[in-house]
């Protein structure tokens, strides 16, 4: 079933166009990766659909009902969650209370209930010491945080903007076997941002190329990574 | 661009409703003018500043009050004018404000906005109630003959002194303006205020050079504050309405647009003036310059929401 | 820390505060009032803080809810409790207006607007003359409850339960995980659901409401109201300066720093004829410039280093 899917979507800044004329779409239980050389738009991309940044133009779509010009805290209600590139873990608040956010005002679920889910949702990925100061957590678990915040939402479509980054091998396979027994169990539609092909190559069904804005090609990572114009994309970027 | 396009409008505006003053009233004209130009000049120092370092200073006021009152013990002392103290007491400010700089300021640059913020509110308070502790809340003024110098034309009168405050205002603006574009020093902090990481990266000393713009704003308003002692009596407080009225004028003009602080302050001088000539409406005077702030801080960001 | 000796420690001060008039004397009693007061201005505008906007118009809203009860004794022959009633309603009322226009600001333009605001408010009030008096302001039949000195302090530390209470139900509902969201990250907030505007009309509502709430008690505490006395920029500066030194983000900074600004700043006041307040400019500028969390923050901090030595 189709949860999410954009039509045409466009946005420019100023005269410079960051995501130009994107269609796609993503389908329950599937993990999709969204790649693209530096600059590509991936972000952006992510923004529109999240409801961060409005588009100039094209629509946005969450299971059949409109939502292109929905704001954020909306669309985290029906749904749509996502994580950040940049982590601000919120000070003063402690790992478990980071991850209450989400149930207490995307789900507007009491503060009992919220510390209960949450408590669940730290279990479920690894997580202990749930009363801790941020301030003292690892790197693989402040990321684990963000995605359990993510999951507080208890959304159907979660956007995870490069999770990976900064963990090492083992840390990164680890997060990988979470991230698809997650979608797994919970039927999700799951967007992706990586830099590391290795990550895309092992986690996704598909991807899809952006490239200066552009949807350039679609289809298994295998299948894309051969495609010449993703090639000269990123050999362009490169150069 | 979009700053010409400001100013242009700003000062047709302006032209626009002086010729319709000067006819109807001419006094509210003349008096209007003269208020833009102490505005300004005391404006404009705290625009640079905005402009270059991205500092709200709240203890602007406070700076121009400070050198009033050294000017003032000084002449007291020695019995010289206050004019001929304008170049010392800019000297004196600006070494003070360099001071303050080194001190405060400098500490809070990486802070929060708001740190930065409350930091010059708490300066400005410390000051005022220093001067309120050594010299206590009276008010104090020198009695100068020239600035009772009054011209008649026709059949209307009006003193002439004060049009000292457009020369200022107008000398500042245009001097500044040379200073940030054709001296070396002028063209670095430029560059520091458009983009200080950039500026650091070809070898501008940042923090030096946010040091001596805030000296140089400092020694301007230092100078306003013995030129300020010639027309009006001061106490303490004196100072701090010259803040927000400051404040307001650069956010109007937009931030790093010092001509277009000579533009919006002879529009709210008129205006007040305006007011002021009404018995009825004499009292709503101080008003105008809240509420365009409020209009002109609102007007902005429903253009950032469009845009 | 131990949770049965901090609840039988705030039992202990609560009893002391209410049983003050039993054993001080006239002149205590006044500065107790006057350290609740600010107290309680310290607390409504450190609970907008904690979602990071900065207000520089408290005295503004005091002012407003001073005069809604003065005129509302006066035009509209309001009962004194009605009159108190009125304040905080009309002061809220206010907010709630502002607050649709303002509160999509942020940063120095949200602050200088609510100065300016304060100043729109003195002045309408000092123009109005034949409804407010104008300069001259409005004097009341006479004080509240016989003008009984204990009465007036249970009065005013009326307002700072209320203001306590606010702040204390900020710190443990959904407020307090919204505005800390908010604070620390609105993008991030919005994506966990959290409608920004809306709390923070919430919130400004309700501390303009409390704020209100202390400027009628000022009034029917003193029986006179000016534009220069209920709208001074002191009501605006105190608090402020108060809630920096005791250690913003809490309940328990602004009523430690009440308690120690508010008996040094009095102790000074009986030495220095002019400029006492200076010692206020200082402590914002030494806070602000070395210890940003306020006495709180650091005796915070000292703790859990001390806990962490423990581990």
């Amino acid at each position: 079933m189709t949860k999410l899917k954009t039509e045409h979507l466009t946005r420019a800044f100023l005269g410079l166009v960051a995501v130009n004329d994107v269609s796609f779409s993503m389908d329950e239980g599937e993990i999709l990766g969204i790649i693209g050389p530096n600059g590509a738009g991936k972000t952006t991309f992510i923004n529109l659909v999240s409801g961060i940044i409005m588009p100039s133009s094209g629509r946005v779509e969450y299971k059949g009902r409109d939502v292109t010009y929905m704001p954020a805290h909306e669309r985290a209600r029906l749904g749509i969650a996502r994580t950040y590139q940049l982590i601000h873990p919120l000070e003063n608040l402690s790992l478990i209370e980071n991850v209450m956010v989400g149930s207490i005002f995307a789900r507007r679920h009491g503060l009992k209930t919220a510390r209960a889910k949450a408590a669940g949702l730290c279990e479920s990925l690894g997580l202990s010491g749930l009363d801790r100061d941020t301030s003292r957590l690892t790197i693989l678990e402040i990321k684990k945080m963000e995605i359990a915040r993510a999951l507080a939402n208890e959304p159907e479509v979660l956007f995870l903007d490069e999770v990976m980054a900064g963990l090492n091998a083992d840390e990164t396979r680890e997060l990988i076997a979470q991230v698809q027994t997650i979608a797994r169990e919970r039927k999700l539609a799951v967007g992706v941002v990586e830099h590391v092909m290795g990550v895309i190559k092992e986690l996704t069904h598909r991807v899809i190329v952006l490239e200066a804005g552009e949807l350039i090609a679609e289809g298994p990572y295998e299948q894309v990574s051969k495609n010449p114009r993703v090639i000269e994309a990123y050999l362009g970027g490169a150069a | 661009m979009a700053t010409k396009r400001r100013t242009t409008i700003l000062v047709v505006l302006g032209l626009a409703a002086a010729i319709l003053v000067a006819i109807w009233k001419p006094t509210v004209l003349i008096y209007g003018v003269q208020q833009a130009g102490l505005y300004a000049a005391i404006a404009i120092p705290m625009g640079l500043v905005l402009g270059i370092v991205h500092i709200v200073n709240l203890a602007h006021g406070e700076f121009m009050m400070i050198a009033a009152y050294a000017t003032y013990f000084a002449c007291r002392a020695t019995g010289m004018d206050p004019l001929i103290a304008v170049l010392p007491a800019a000297a004196v400010t600006a070494a003070f404000g360099w001071v303050v700089y080194k001190l405060t300021i400098r500490r809070a640059l990486k802070a929060p906005e708001l740190n930065q913020l409350i930091l010059t509110f708490g300066l400005g308070i410390m000051f005022s109630q220093l001067v309120n502790l050594f010299f206590t809340s009276q008010t104090r003024k020198i009695s100068l003959d020239y600035v009772s110098a009054s011209v008649t034309i026709g059949e209307t009168s009006f003193g002439v002194w004060q049009f000292v405050f457009v020369a200022v205002a107008a000398a500042m603006a245009y001097g500044l303006k040379l200073f940030l574009t054709r001296t070396t020093l002028g063209k670095a902090a430029l560059a520091v205020g458009q983009n200080p990481k950039g500026a650091a990266i070809v070898g501008i000393d940042v923090d030096r050079t946010y040091g001596i713009v805030f000296a140089i704003a400092a020694a301007l308003v230092g100078g306003m504050g013995a030129l300020f002692l010639t027309r009006s009596a001061i106490f303490p407080a004196v100072g701090s309405p010259f803040t927000m009225k400051s404040f307001s004028l650069v956010a109007m003009a937009g931030i790093g647009n010092i001509p277009g602080i000579l533009g919006s302050a002879i529009l709210l001088g008129i205006a007040e003036s305006l007011l002021r000539a009404f018995r009825a409406t004499r009292g709503w005077a101080d008003i105008v310059f809240f509420v365009l702030i409020i209009a002109v801080i609102l007007g902005r960001t429903l253009k950032w929401r469009k845009s | 820390m131990n949770r049965n000796l901090l609840r039988a420690l705030a039992f202990a001060a609560g009893a002391l505060a209410v049983s003050l008039p039993a054993f001080a004397g006239a002149y205590p009693l006044q500065v107790a009032r006057n350290v609740i007061m600010y107290m309680a201005l310290a607390l409504t505008w450190d609970m907008l803080l904690r979602s990071g906007q900065i207000s520089f118009g408290i005295a503004g809203l005091f002012g407003l809810g001073a005069y809604a009860t003065a005129l509302g004794v006066l035009r509209a022959g309001m009962g004194d409790w009605l009159s108190l009633a009125f304040a905080p309603v009309f002061a809220g009322a206010a907010a709630l207006l502002i607050g649709f226009l303002i509160l999509r600001l942020r940063a120095m333009y949200f602050s200088i607007v609510t100065l300016a605001l304060a100043e729109i408010f003195r002045i309408v009030i000092h123009n109005l003359h034949d409804f407010t008096g104008g300069p001259e302001g409005v004097v009341l039949d006479g004080v509240m409850l016989g003008g009984s000195a204990a009465a007036l302090y249970w009065l005013t530390l009326g307002g700072l339960a209320v203001a306590l209470g606010a702040s204390w139900w900020f710190e443990k509902s959904k407020f307090h995980f919204a505005l800390t969201a908010i604070r620390n990250n609105e993008t991030a907030a919005r994506s966990s659901g959290v409608d920004i505007f809306r709390w923070l009309l919430a919130t400004f509502v309700i501390t303009s409401a409390i704020q209100g709430l202390l400027g009628g008690i000022y009034v029917q505490s003193y029986g006179f109201a000016t534009p220069d006395s209920v709208f001074d920029a002191n009501f605006t500066l105190l608090p402020l300066a108060i809630a920096l030194l005791g250690g913003i983000h809490s309940t328990i900074g602004p009523v430690f720093g009440a308690i120690l600004l508010g008996l040094s700043s009095e102790w000074l006041k009986l030495r220095l004829p002019y400029g006492h307040l200076v010692v206020y400019g200082v402590i914002i500028v030494v806070v602000i410039l070395f210890m940003p969390q306020g006495l709180y923050g650091l005796a915070r901090k000292g703790l859990r280093r001390a806990e962490g030595r423990a581990e």
